[in-house]
């Protein structure tokens, strides 16, 4: 039935209303301003709004729209029982109310009668709704912001994106067409956000898998949120929709002329980093000025005005900005003494940067109300008191919450304060004897060890540096994730992120990098020619590298992953703080990762899709496959899209630095969708995973839509969040969890092929699972095909027909190309 | 004349402090002990499971201790990509190459049927393995498994483990001499 072309907004009552509607397939809504709810009585309903919906959108409107808490629990839960819920407490006690502290180890329950899996559940939607609201409220600074520089603005990513903000499409159900149409997204999510924080009070939802439920809405909340904010800054900043050759922008701390003053925009929102840099351009002082971002922020900055396209703020302006480098630079950075001035916005900077700051002269400017680091707020004040309050150092740093004047001050301050802080930079650093004397201190009592994350010897280098060898210091230098516990654990108070320094002065000068723009969405005209074969398997699978900088062993292993994966011929897509760690190695020929390969949506291609937030463009091309490609209706149609691409859509996220709440709320997001996460083995702290029991055949029985058949299918993807131990542990088990059940024989065998392969790389045998994803002959690699054979028969008790080539008995179900997997009833095709 | 002092050997009840010392998880922690009696306490298990991890490549020398208590009939889940060691040395008779993350989430199932399908283990020996997550696998077994005795004969203190050595990471004469004390344990 095709839905109504107009409808109301009742406020907070209007999805469940919808869905009410679905349920009694009596459409409510039948002309504009009237309608009847057959089973409802006593019921008042005031018409906020009457919206004309727009003509051309064919889909009629989907079950779920704006779907709330518990709308789409019945899919949570299909997730949740094959994908069995994992605890792994960080603390076993709860201290969330006065009853506590409550001891909770093993089946012992809180005296709000919460048990362990509960209060675990309980923290994991605190941490999701942490990273949901970073990203939404970040939304919706930027909304208000680009409106209030703006204006509203026509909500256009270009010709070749028509489904052009798939997430609000598949979770609101509406297009929209400008700016202004994102507030509705906004309220929406923010409405979600308060209901489920609400859910945590002590006394409020008490069951594990209800938790989990809400957690993974939170997750979707978030993808929404990203999505949101992306949207919004590339259409106001006339960012790159999709350009495969967006431009090669230089990273590196040795980018950063020292000739000039050097500013840093350090976080995540680039409101006042764009306006220094405008700033800048309208006063052609790029001369006098270079301007450096640190984490998401960067990335941003350096995707400004390069579409081409009609924009209030100047021309190919992006590349002007360089990055820094990824958020574990900064203390590096700080300490190396590269910048004259910062400006931090929100999300990801570190608590104490004003302190680092601060004892190096460098003068901090706040620009976001998220952070304020107690700086008195000048907001109102004139730019020429503040810039000659900053340069004499008469205060530290300021916060100024409007991002035009906090982008003026930075740069003037920057400009002045550069020779006024020429000593104070030169005092900063060790010079050899200082260098000397400080290792001398250390006394090789190894505390530094006892909290070092990625569990660096610093004893061990520093008495090999007193013998005179620094390359320890050196190797060790990228793996150094900057959070200075060491330092402070020191009992001779010895500054060792200095001495790394000290000993890397060569290699921060030199380091000097190209990395891609961040591209923006995935183009329909890519979907369209990948589709195929990545629902087939002939193209092996996307692999998306997500975000954050707390490695287990150092950035290169960014690289080596991407490496990996691309050469195999799987589309590699990045973001964040993984794209600029993978863009400081270069191959023999002295070429980055993207200068390598091209920047495509495709097989054999690496794209920088964008920032922290962009990563919704990763969801959104999940989802364009299942509606471009698979002509499925994505409107308000969230739990089948989502079905869709856990069913046939081979694709994988790897969050290998994953570090904060974000990188929580985004893998909770993906997984909801149907994608599955590999993070690194801190990401234990995060205390939940979903893994599947690959011995238990009941958990992988699915229906075929075709005839609504039961049908057991291989374990496939195995995991939705699964912490490998090691880089080699993690490409493994990326490559498995790019199989599905929809793989053609064809298909199969190219991702068998890689598993295989890559466990013959770098485990020197083939796995012991390999049996389970094998429905037919041609389902083999080909270089393994006689010794797999032979083992199936021999090991797994498999009968084969050796002249025909075929499994007689064995396998769990044949190869079956029409095979139609899903998990929704009500996708079964009913017979006529 | 006195009869010589025997010797104790080397003390691994030393030095109780979480590796990464900010992992206090709350009142129940692990005790540490010596040797002979973590050996004994293996021996006398009924299905013991010998889990280990990629940092035996930082020390290879640990592969062959393994490979004897592998020889001792205690099977070995070789975790990342550590069944590498395995390969090269040409020992693979009872070794399971398996994540750590897949194991530890059959092992808090009563109903899982072991790697052999023999059925569950009764006692999980962890070494070799990134100290932050076996602290979070051994409490997902902590909470969510009780019967699983949780042994650690890694070179930290394992604050989640029923039984563990005490911090030897600075000291690995004394730990290879604890490894082969507990070895010599088991075969007696």
């Amino acid at each position: 039935m095709r839905y109504p072309k107009v409808f109301y907004v009742f406020s907070a009552n209007r999805s469940r209303i919808y869905q009410r509607k679905r349920r009694l397939k009596n459409p409510m809504a039948t002309s504009k301003g009237s309608f009847t709810v057959e089973d409802m009585k006593n019921v008042q309903i005031n018409i906020g709004a009457v919206i004309k919906e727009e003509e051309e959108w064919d889909q009629p409107m989907g079950p779920y729209p704006k779907p709330n808490v518990a709308t789409l629990r019945d899919w949570d839960f299909k997730i949740c029982n094959r994908y069995k819920i994992m605890y792994s407490p960080a603390d076993d006690t709860c201290t969330l109310c006065t009853y506590g502290p409550c001891d909770l180890t093993g089946d012992k329950k809180g005296a709000c009668g919460i048990n362990m899996a509960a209060a675990c559940g309980k923290i994991v939607l605190v941490a999701v709704l942490m990273g949901t609201c970073a990203h939404t409220a970040h939304g919706r600074h930027l909304y208000h912001w680009c409106l209030d520089k703006f204006g509203d603005m026509k909500f256009d990513m270009g010709s070749e994106i028509l489904v052009n903000a798939p997430l609000t499409r598949t979770i609101l159900g509406t297009k929209p067409k400008t700016l202004k149409d994102f507030g509705e997204a906004l309220e929406y999510c923010e409405e979600q956000i308060v209901q489920l924080l609400a859910a945590t009070h002590t006394g409020q939802e008490g069951y594990y898998m209800d938790f989990e439920s809400k957690s993974l809405h939170g997750g979707m909340i978030d993808s929404l949120g990203k999505e949101i904010c992306d949207m919004l800054q590339i259409v106001a900043y006339d960012m790159p929709r999709g350009a495969a050759d967006a431009p090669l922008v230089e990273i590196g701390m040795g980018t950063l002329d020292q000739n000039k003053a050097v500013l840093i925009a350090y976080g995540h929102n680039l409101a006042a980093g764009a306006e220094a840099m405008i700033y800048t351009e309208n006063n052609n002082l790029w001369e006098k000025v270079d301007i450096g971002g640190v984490c998401c922020t960067a990335i941003d900055l350096t995707r400004i005005t390069e579409a081409g396209g009609q924009s209030k703020v100047p021309a190919n302006l992006g590349p002007k900005a360089k990055v820094a480098g990824a958020m574990g630079w900064w203390r590096k950075m700080v300490r190396a003494g590269i910048m004259d001035a910062v400006i931090v916005d929100e999300q990801c900077v570190f608590c104490d940067v004003l302190e680092d700051c601060q004892q190096r002269h460098i003068p901090v400017i706040a620009s976001n109300d998220k952070i304020m680091l107690g700086l008195p707020d000048r907001t109102n004040d004139s730019a020429d008191a503040i810039v000659e309050d900053l340069v004499s150092f008469k205060m530290p740093g300021v916060a100024i919450l409007d991002p035009v004047k906090a982008g003026e001050v930075a740069i003037r301050t920057a400009v002045a304060v550069k020779p006024k802080r020429a000593q104070f930079k030169k005092e900063s650093v060790f010079d050899e004897q200082q260098f000397k004397d400080t290792l001398a201190k250390c006394t090789q009592c190894n505390q530094c060890a006892f909290v070092c994350p990625p569990h660096i010897r610093i004893s061990e280098m520093i008495a090999e540096a007193i013998k005179g060898n620094l390359e320890p210091f050196s190797t060790t230098y990228e793996i150094c994730v900057g959070c200075q516990r060491c330092e402070q654990t020191c009992p001779q108070d010895i500054p060792i992120l200095k001495l790394y320094e000290y000993a890397n002065r060569e290699y921060v000068k030199n380091q000097k990098f190209k990395m891609r723009a961040g591209r923006g969405p995935v183009l329909d005209t890519e979907i369209r020619r990948v589709g195929a074969p990545l629902v087939l398997g002939q193209i092996p699978g996307v692999i998306a590298l997500v975000g954050c900088s707390n490695y287990p062993n150092g950035t290169k292993e960014c690289y080596d992953i991407a490496k990996e994966f691309v050469d195999r011929g799987y589309i590699v897509v990045a973001t964040g703080c993984m794209a600029m760690d993978m863009s400081l190695y270069k191959d023999a020929d002295g070429k980055t990762i993207w200068e390598q390969y091209g920047g495509a949506f495709d097989g054999r291609n690496i794209c920088n899709i964008g920032s922290c937030v962009a990563n919704a463009h990763i969801h959104g091309a999940a989802i364009k496959v299942a509606t471009i490609f698979a002509h499925r209706n994505e409107r308000a149609n969230y739990d089948d899209i989502a079905d869709y691409i856990m069913s046939k859509v081979g694709a994988c996220g790897v969050a290998w630095g994953a570090y904060s709440q974000k990188a929580a709320s985004i893998a909770t997001g993906v997984n909801r969708l149907g994608i599955p996460v590999v993070v690194q083995p801190s990401s234990i702290i995060y205390r939940r995973t979903f893994m599947g029991r690959t011995d238990k055949p009941e958990d992988w029985m699915v229906i075929d839509a075709r005839d609504g058949k039961m049908q057991q299918i291989e374990p496939a993807p195995e995991a939705m969040l699964y912490i490998a131990e090691t880089k080699e542990e993690a490409m493994l088990e990326m490559a498995k969890l790019c199989f599905r059940p929809s793989d053609n024989t064809q298909g199969r065998s190219i991702k068998l092929t890689h598993y295989c392969d890559i466990s013959m790389k770098y485990f020197g045998k083939l796995p012991d699972d390999w049996h389970l994803f094998v429905r037919d002959v041609k389902d083999l690699p080909l270089t393994f095909q006689q010794q797999m054979m032979k083992e199936l028969e021999e090991k797994h008790g498999w009968k084969i027909d050796w002249k025909a080539k075929k499994f007689i008995s064995g396998p769990l179900r044949p190869a079956d190309v029409s095979f139609d997997p899903t998990n929704l009833p009500r996708k079964i095709r009913a017979k006529k | 004349m006195a009869a010589e002092a025997k010797p104790k050997g080397v003390d691994t009840t030393k030095n109780p402090i979480p590796f990464e010392m900010a992992q206090i998880p709350g009142p129940e922690m692990a005790k540490t002990y010596m040797p002979k009696v973590i050996g004994a306490i293996i021996k006398k298990s009924k299905r013991p499971l010998l889990v280990v991890g990629a940092e035996l490549f930082d020390d290879p020398v640990m592969f062959d201790k393994m490979i004897e208590i592998g020889k001792m009939g205690v099977p070995i889940a070789a975790t990342a990509h550590s069944v590498k060691g395995f390969v090269e040395r040409g020992y693979l008779n009872n070794v399971y190459q398996i994540g750590l993350h897949p194991l530890t989430n059959n092992l808090r199932f009563s109903d899982w049927m072991g790697l052999d399908g023999q059925g569950q283990y009764d006692t999980v020996i962890f070494m070799g393995i990134f100290y932050k997550f076996a602290n979070g696998m051994l409490s997902t077994l902590k909470n969510f498994n009780r019967d699983i005795r949780r042994i650690s004969i890694d070179r930290y203190y394992h604050v989640n483990a029923n039984m563990t050595f005490g911090n030897m990471a600075f000291t690995p004469d004394d730990y290879h001499a604890a490894i082969d004390e507990l070895i010599a344990a088991m075969k007696k």
